[in-house]
C-alpha cells in the first residue's frame, strides 16, 4: 500500500506511545495531531506532532478520557482517524462508536469486539466456547453455601475473588477444603466493602503460574495471523515490568498449542486490528485463557523486534482497509527481545510512584536498542498520570545477548531527578533466575531479598561522595579557588 | 638560577652533634608551644564545656578553609611575664585562609581568666592590627574576652601602644578600606565592646554572646539598674533594637558558617605583582637545618648551607659573590615569590657593609622584597676599621634598609648583636614581620662580651681609684652578668616580649616567609627614597 | 571546616588533605587521588576514570555512576538568609496595626514560612510566617486585635523529639 491509508490522524493519548505513533505517521507520510492538558503543554508528544490540541478537564486524567472533546478536536483539525494507544479511551466501546458514529475511523477492533472482551465473564464463555481452555470456576448465584459447595468440586488451590472487581484486591488463595467456608465469607465482606457487591467467584489457582501473550492482527473479515508469544511474567504490584519475545523455556509443542488457542479466539471474534491473548501457564504445561486485550499493548515492541513487522503500521492500515490472507503463517522470528518499564517508583519502598524532575535525561544509541518515551529535561514528574515514564527495549541473535545488552544500557540510561526502578531492573536482570529463565508472576518477591539494593561498596560510595562534592559550588570554590602559596604548601601548622 | 652545592657532611660529628642539640631544642619549643595552646586549668576547661563553647582553637581550625595552612604568630607571647598566668598573652593571633581569601585571625582565649587581656595582651593585638594596616590584611576578630586584667590596668590602658591604640588601629583599618568581622561567641566587655563596634560586619552568637560597655553589675552599682546580659547587650537586642551587631547566630558553629559567608562576599585582592613563579620545594633536605646550625652561638657557619634548605629548589643566584663575603646577598625564590635575601657569614666589615647597601638598592630598584637571615655579631671594630670609615659604611646599609619601600622579612638565625642588628632589619626598622628560631639569642653583645667589657670596665675603675684588683670579684661579677644575660639573650625571652613574630621551627621557616610574602603583597608599594648617604 | 554532605541519607564528610601538585581528598577518613577535569561526565580517582551523570533539582543532586543512582545533598549549616535563623521563636509584628485573622492556633504545627498570622497596616495585609519549624506555644493575638511595632503575636516551640 503505497499511497496514505489516512492524510491525518489524532493520537487520542500522551507519553511515550502517543511519540511512537506519531513517528510511524511520519514514516508513512500522515499528519498527526496530539492532544494534551495545559499542564503538559511542554510535552514530547504535543511538539513531535504536526498540530496540538488543548484539551481540559478537572484532572489531567479527566481530559484524557474525555471522548466527546477529543472527537471534536479530531474534527476540527481534520483529522480522519483516531489512534487510541493503550489505556485512557484504548478499550472503550462506547468510544470506538462515538468516533464511528461521528464519521471518523477508528484504529482498533469493532467495539461489538470491544465490548465482548471487555467483560471478563462473556470474555471467558466465549473463549471456553470455542475450545479454548479456560481455568475452572464457579461464580456465585446463589447463596455462601451453595457457592462453596459447587467451589469445592473444582479442586484445590483455588482463588477466590470477588465477581465484580479487578486487580488484586479481595483475593484469597484457598489451599484445603477446611479452609473454603471461611475465605469465602472473607472474601465475601472485602468484595461488598471495595466494590459494593458481595457476590464472589472461585477458580482453579495456578501456583507460580507464568503469563504468556499472543500478539494477533485481524482484517476483520476472517484474516487473523499471529505473531507468536510474549512473557510477560516479571511483574509487581500486579503490573508487568520486564517482558520478553520469544518466552524462555516454552516448549514448541505447547508454544504452538498457545499461538494456536490465541489464534482461534480472534478466528471466532472475527477480530479486526491488532489484539493479544492473555494466558496463564502453571509448570505443569496446563494453560488457561485470562482475557484478550483489545488494542496496542504496552510491550508490543518486543513483538516489533523479532519479527521486524511495524505493529502500528499495521494498525492503521487494517484502518484504512487492508486485507490480510486467511491463512498466512506467522512472520518468522529473528533473535530474542526484552522491554525494561522505566518507571518513577521506589523498588525499596514497596514500588511506590515517586514525584520529581527530569533533571537530566540521556540514552544510549545502538542499532538494536530502543528507547520510547515522551520525556523531555526540566519536565515534572507528578501523580497525575501513570509513573511509567518509558520504555527501553533490546534486542539480540539470543537471550543471552539481549539481557546483556539490556543490563548495558540499563547502566548507560541517565534519567535523574526522580527516583525510578532503573537500578532495580539492573538487579532483576542480572540475577540467575532470570537469566535461567525460570519465571513466574511471583519472581519479584520470591527473589525479594536477593532483589534488593544492596548497600553499595565503600569505594563506590566513597567515589559518589567526591562526585557530589564536586558538584557544589561551594566545595569547588575550597579546591580551586584557594591562592597560591596556600593551594600548594596544604594543611600546615607551625 | 644555579643550584647551590651543599658540602656539608651529613655523617660527620659535628652535623650529628649540632643535630641533636636542635632537635632537642625543637622538642622543647614544640612542648612549650603546646603547653601554651593547651594545658589549662580544669576548672576552666569544664566551664567552656558547661557553656557549650568551643575553645578558642577550634573555632579558628572551624573558621579556615580546610586544607590549608594556618601561620600562628607569637604563640609564646607572655610565656615568661605574669607568672605564666596568661599563655599566648590569652589571644590567639594567627593568619589563615578562609573562604579563599588570606585574613588576620584574632581570637580571644576565654580559658585564660575569662579572656582578660593582659598588657602583652594589649601590645600582642596592637602588633597584629599594625601587620593588618602594613599588609592591608582583613582581619576576623573572634571575641570571647572578660575586658582588661583590672590589677595591671596601668600597664594596659593610659600609653600610647596598648588599649587605645586596638581602638585606632581599627578605625583607620575600616578607613583604608581593610574590612574587619567580629564575629562574638562570649562576651565583649567595656573597650572590648569596641571590637564589634568598630568592625564593618558583626555576628553575635543567640544565648552567649553579649556587648555591653558595662556588664550588668557595674550597671547596678552605677545606676542601681538590675537588668539581664540578654537584656543588656544579647544578640537579639543587638541585632533587632540597637543594630551594634548584624547578624544573629543559632551557635558557634552557625557564626563561624556565617563568618565564612560574609568573608566569601569580600572581593579577593588585587595584589602588587611580585616576579613569582611556580614553586618547588628545596633540593636539599629542610630538616638537615638541624646539623648546620651549632650547638655553640660561637661557633660560624655557611648561611648558604640554610639558604639551599629554605628556597625553591636551592637555587640562589649570588650577587658579588667574591666582594664583602662576610655578607652573602643573591636573589631565589621562596614558594615562588622573588626575593633578595642578605645573610651573614661573618662580621660585618666596610665592603660588606657597601655590599649590603648596594644590594638592598637593587632590590628596590626591581621590586624585590627583601630576606634578611641574621647570625651577626655587630660590625668590625678597632682602629684599622674607624679610619675606614666603618661606622658611615654600616650607616649607608642602615640608611638604605631602612627607607627601602619593598616588603622586608627577617630571620633570627643564630645571634643578633650590636649594630648588626639594625643594618640586618631588627624589630626597630618595621620589617612586616620577624621570626627567630629557638636556638637564637638578641642582645647589644653577646653575654661573654658583655660580662668581659663589664669587668675591664669595673678593673680601669678599681685602678683609676688606686686599688686593688680582686680576680675572685671579677670572677664573681663576670658570672653574675653572665647569667642575667643569658636569661634576656634567650629567644623565649624575646617572643615573651613580643620582640619578634613568633620562634619558629628552622624547617617551618620556608612555609613562614612564603605566607608572610604573600600577605605583604597586598600593600602597594611605593617609589624607592632614602635619606642623605654619608660618602 | 571540613565540607559535610548527606550521601543517600548518610553524612559524610570530606577534607581537603592537598590542592597541589594533585587534588587529595579524604573522604570520611579514607584518601583519594583525585583529577576532577578527565573529561566531560568523568574524573579520574586513584588512576581509575568514573564517568558519570549528574542533575541538581533544588538543594538536592542526584548522581548516576556505574549504573547506580545516588542521591547527595549539602548538610545544612543554616546560612545568612531567612532573617532570624532558625533559633528564633517569636512571631513580631513588624509594624504597628491590626490583626486580620489568625491561621494557627496554639498547639498547630507550623512549617517555617508557613502563615501564622494576617495584619494590616498602612492599608497594606501581611502575612506573618514562622520563623522555623516548630509547634505554637503561645497565640497573643486575636482577630480585630490592635499591636504595636515589634510586639510578640505568636511564641513557638520547638517540635517534640528534637
Amino acid at each position: 500500500m503505497n499511497t496514505p491509508a489516512f492524510s491525518k490522524v489524532l493520537i487520542a493519548n500522551r507519553g511515550e506511545i502517543a511519540c511512537r505513533v506519531i513517528r510511524t505517521l511520519d514514516a508513512m507520510g500522515i499528519a498527526s495531531v496530539a492532544i494534551h492538558h495545559p499542564v503538559e503543554a511542554a510535552a514530547r508528544h504535543a511538539r513531535m506532532a504536526g498540530e496540538a490540541v488543548v484539551i481540559h478537564g478537572d484532572t489531567p486524567v479527566a481530559a484524557h478520557l474525555d471522548g466527546a472533546q477529543i472527537i471534536a478536536a479530531a474534527r476540527a483539525t481534520g483529522a480522519e482517524a483516531i489512534h487510541p494507544g493503550y489505556g485512557f479511551l484504548s478499550e472503550n466501546a462506547g468510544f470506538a462508536r462515538a468516533v464511528i458514529e461521528a464519521g471518523l475511523t477508528f484504529i482498533g477492533p469493532d467495539h461489538a469486539t470491544i465490548a465482548l472482551m471487555g467483560d471478563k465473564i462473556s470474555a471467558r464463555t466465549f473463549a471456553a466456547a470455542h475450545g479454548v481452555p479456560v481455568a475452572p470456576s464457579v461464580l456465585q448465584t446463589a447463596d455462601l453455601a451453595d457457592f462453596t459447595a459447587r467451589a469445592g468440586k473444582i479442586g484445590f488451590p483455588l482463588l477466590i475473588k470477588a465477581a465484580a472487581g479487578g486487580g488484586g484486591k479481595g483475593m484469597i488463595i484457598v489451599r484445603h477444603a477446611d479452609e473454603l467456608q471461611a475465605a469465602a465469607n472473607r472474601a465475601a465482606s472485602e468484595a461488598l466493602r471495595y466494590f459494593g457487591d458481595g457476590r464472589i467467584y472461585a477458580e482453579t489457582y495456578v501456583e507460580a503460574p507464568r503469563h504468556i501473550e499472543v500478539q494477533v492482527l485481524g482484517d476483520g473479515e476472517g484474516g487473523v495471523i499471529h505473531l507468536h508469544e510474549r512473557e510477560c511474567s516479571v511483574q509487581r504490584r500486579f503490573q508487568k515490568i520486564i517482558e520478553e519475545a520469544p518466552a524462555p523455556n516454552l516448549p514448541p509443542a505447547l508454544r504452538e498449542e498457545i499461538c494456536t488457542a490465541a489464534l482461534r479466539i480472534a478466528m471466532a471474534a472475527r477480530y479486526r486490528n491488532a489484539g493479544t491473548v492473555e494466558f496463564i501457564l502453571g509448570a505443569d504445561g496446563r494453560f488457561f485463557f485470562l482475557e484478550m486485550n483489545t488494542r496496542l499493548q504496552v510491550e508490543h515492541p518486543v513483538t516489533e523486534m523479532i519479527t521486524g513487522i511495524d505493529l502500528v503500521r499495521a494498525q492503521i492500515e487494517i484502518a484504512a482497509g487492508a486485507a490480510l490472507p486467511a491463512a498466512l503463517p506467522a512472520p518468522r522470528i529473528s533473535g530474542h527481545a526484552i522491554e525494561c518499564r522505566i518507571c518513577a517508583e521506589d523498588p525499596a519502598r514497596d514500588f511506590l510512584p515517586e514525584s520529581g524532575r527530569i533533571g537530566r535525561l540521556a540514552f544510549p544509541t545502538a542499532p538494536w536498542l530502543r528507547f520510547e518515551h515522551g520525556l523531555t529535561e526540566g519536565q515534572a514528574i507528578t501523580a497525575d498520570f501513570d509513573p511509567m515514564l518509558a520504555k527501553l527495549v533490546t534486542h539480540g541473535p539470543d537471550r543471552e545477548t539481549a539481557i546483556n545488552r539490556m543490563i548495558e544500557a540499563l547502566k548507560q540510561l541517565t534519567l535523574l531527578g526522580v527516583t525510578t526502578n532503573i537500578d532495580y531492573l539492573i538487579r532483576v536482570l542480572d540475577h540467575p533466575a532470570f537469566r535461567a529463565g525460570d519465571l513466574h508472576t511471583g519472581f519479584v518477591s520470591a527473589h525479594g531479598a536477593a532483589l534488593a539494593l544492596p548497600p553499595p561498596g565503600r569505594q563506590a560510595r566513597d567515589h559518589a561522595a567526591i562526585l557530589a562534592a564536586l558538584g557544589c559550588r561551594e566545595f569547588v570554590d575550597l579546591v580551586f579557588a584557594t591562592p597560591e602559596p596556600y593551594a600548594s604548601m596544604g594543611l600546615w601548622r607551625n | 638560577m644555579d643550584r647551590l652545592q651543599s658540602t656539608i657532611s651529613v655523617s660527620s660529628e659535628a652535623f650529628r652533634r649540632h643535630d641533636a642539640h636542635n632537635r632537642r631544642l625543637v622538642v622543647e619549643l614544640r612542648a612549650r608551644q603546646e603547653a601554651a595552646r593547651h594545658q589549662r586549668p580544669a576548672r576552666d576547661l569544664e566551664r567552656l564545656a558547661r557553656q557549650k563553647k568551643m575553645p578558642a582553637r577550634q573555632r579558628i581550625e572551624k573558621l579556615l578553609d580546610p586544607g590549608t595552612p594556618f601561620l600562628e604568630l607569637s604563640t609564646l607571647a607572655a610565656n615568661m611575664a605574669y607568672g605564666g598566668d596568661a599563655p599566648s598573652a590569652s589571644s590567639i593571633v594567627g593568619i589563615g585562609v578562609v573562604a579563599g581569601r588570606e585574613v588576620m585571625i584574632r581570637a580571644d582565649d576565654p580559658t585564660v581568666k575569662g579572656g582578660a587581656w593582659y598588657p602583652l595582651t594589649m601590645k600582642k593585638i596592637v602588633r597584629a592590627l599594625d601587620i593588618a594596616m602594613e599588609n592591608r590584611l582583613p582581619v576576623v576578630h573572634l571575641c570571647d574576652s572578660a575586658g582588661g586584667f583590672l590589677p595591671l590596668q596601668s600597664e594596659l590602658f593610659p600609653d600610647k601602644y596598648v588599649g587605645g591604640r586596638i581602638f585606632r588601629n581599627q578605625s583607620l583599618l575600616s578607613k583604608m578600606g581593610v574590612k574587619q568581622l567580629a564575629l562574638v561567641f562570649g562576651h565583649c566587655t567595656a573597650g572590648g565592646a569596641y571590637i564589634p563596634g568598630l568592625s564593618d560586619y558583626s555576628v553575635i552568637v543567640r544565648g552567649s554572646g553579649a556587648v555591653f560597655l558595662g556588664g550588668p553589675p557595674l550597671v547596678k552599682a552605677a545606676t542601681g539598674e538590675e537588668v539581664t546580659v540578654e537584656e543588656l547587650g544579647g544578640a537579639e537586642m543587638h541585632t533587632s533594637v540597637s543594630g551594634t551587631c548584624d547578624w544573629p547566630a543559632d551557635n558557634e558553629e552557625h557564626a563561624i558558617a556565617l563568618g565564612r559567608e560574609i568573608v566569601a562576599q569580600w572581593g579577593r585582592p588585587k595584589k602588587w605583582e611580585a616576579q613569582w613563579q611556580a614553586p618547588e620545594p628545596p633540593l636539599y633536605d629542610p630538616t638537615e637545618l638541624y646539623g648546620i646550625i651549632p650547638d655553640d652561638i660561637k661557633t660560624s657557619f655557611d648561611m648558604r648551607e640554610v639558604i639551599a634548605r629554605i628556597v625553591d629548589g636551592s637555587r640562589f643566584h649570588e650577587y658579588k659573590p667574591n666582594y664583602g663575603t662576610t655578607l652573602v646577598c643573591g636573589f631565589a625564590h621562596i614558594w615562588g615569590f622573588k626575593v633578595g635575601i642578605l645573610a651573614n657569614n661573618g662580621v660585618l666589615f666596610n665592603d660588606s657593609s657597601i655590599k649590603g647597601a648596594h644590594f638592598i638598592e637593587l632590590c628596590n630598584q626591581n621590586n624585590t622584597p627583601l630576606v634578611f637571615l641574621q647570625n651577626i655579631t655587630g660590625y668590625m671594630v678597632g682602629r684599622e676599621y674607624e679610619r675606614r670609615g666603618i661606622t658611615k659604611d654600616g650607616a649607608k646599609m642602615i640608611m638604605a634598609q631602612t627607607c627601602s619601600k619593598v616588603p622586608k622579612f627577617t630571620v633570627m638565625c643564630n645571634g643578633s648583636f650590636g649594630a648588626g642588628n639594625y643594618g640586618m632589619c631588627g624589630r626597630a626598622f618595621d620589617g612586616r614581620f620577624l621570626f627567630a628560631w629557638p636556638n637564637s639569642q638578641i642582645g647589644v653583645m653577646g653575654g661573654d662580651q658583655a660580662a668581659k667589657t663589664l669587668a675591664e670596665v669595673k678593673i680601669n675603675q678599681i685602678r683609676r681609684n688606686g686599688g686593688d684588683v680582686d680576680p675572685q670579684e671579677i670572677e664573681a661579677l663576670i658570672s653574675q652578668t653572665r647569667a642575667a644575660y643569658q636569661q634576656q639573650l634567650s629567644a623565649y625571652y624575646s617572643t615573651s616580649e613580643l620582640w619578634d613574630d613568633g620562634l619558629l621551627d628552622p624547617v617551618d621557616t620556608r612555609n613562614a616567609l612564603g605566607m608572610a610574602i604573600s600577605v605583604s603583597l597586598n600593600a602597594p608599594i611605593g617609589e624607592p627614597g632614602y635619606g642623605v648617604f654619608r660618602f | 571546616m571540613p565540607f559535610t554532605l548527606l550521601l543517600d541519607g548518610e553524612p559524610c564528610e570530606i577534607e581537603i588533605l592537598a590542592r597541589q601538585p594533585r587534588l587529595l581528598l579524604a573522604v570520611n577518613g579514607r584518601t583519594y587521588l583525585v583529577e576532577p577535569k578527565a573529561g566531560d561526565g568523568m574524573v579520574r580517582i586513584d588512576g581509575e576514570t568514573v564517568a558519570f551523570a549528574r542533575a541538581e533539582i533544588g538543594e538536592t543532586q542526584f548522581l548516576r555512576i556505574a549504573g547506580r543512582t545516588h542521591v547527595a545533598e549539602r548538610a545544612g549549616q543554616g546560612g545568612a538568609g531567612g532573617g532570624g535563623g532558625s533559633g528564633a521563636n517569636a512571631v513580631k509584628a513588624p509594624m504597628p496595626g491590626l490583626v486580620i485573622r489568625v491561621h494557627k492556633q496554639a498547639g498547630e504545627a507550623v512549617a517555617r514560612g508557613e502563615a501564622v498570622i494576617t495584619i494590616e497596616s498602612m492599608k497594606l495585609q501581611m502575612a506573618l510566617g514562622a520563623p522555623r519549624d516548630g509547634v505554637i506555644a503561645t497565640l497573643l493575638a486575636e482577630e480585630g486585635g490592635s499591636f504595636d511595632k515589634d510586639a510578640v503575636l505568636a511564641l513557638l516551640v520547638s517540635l517534640e523529639g528534637e
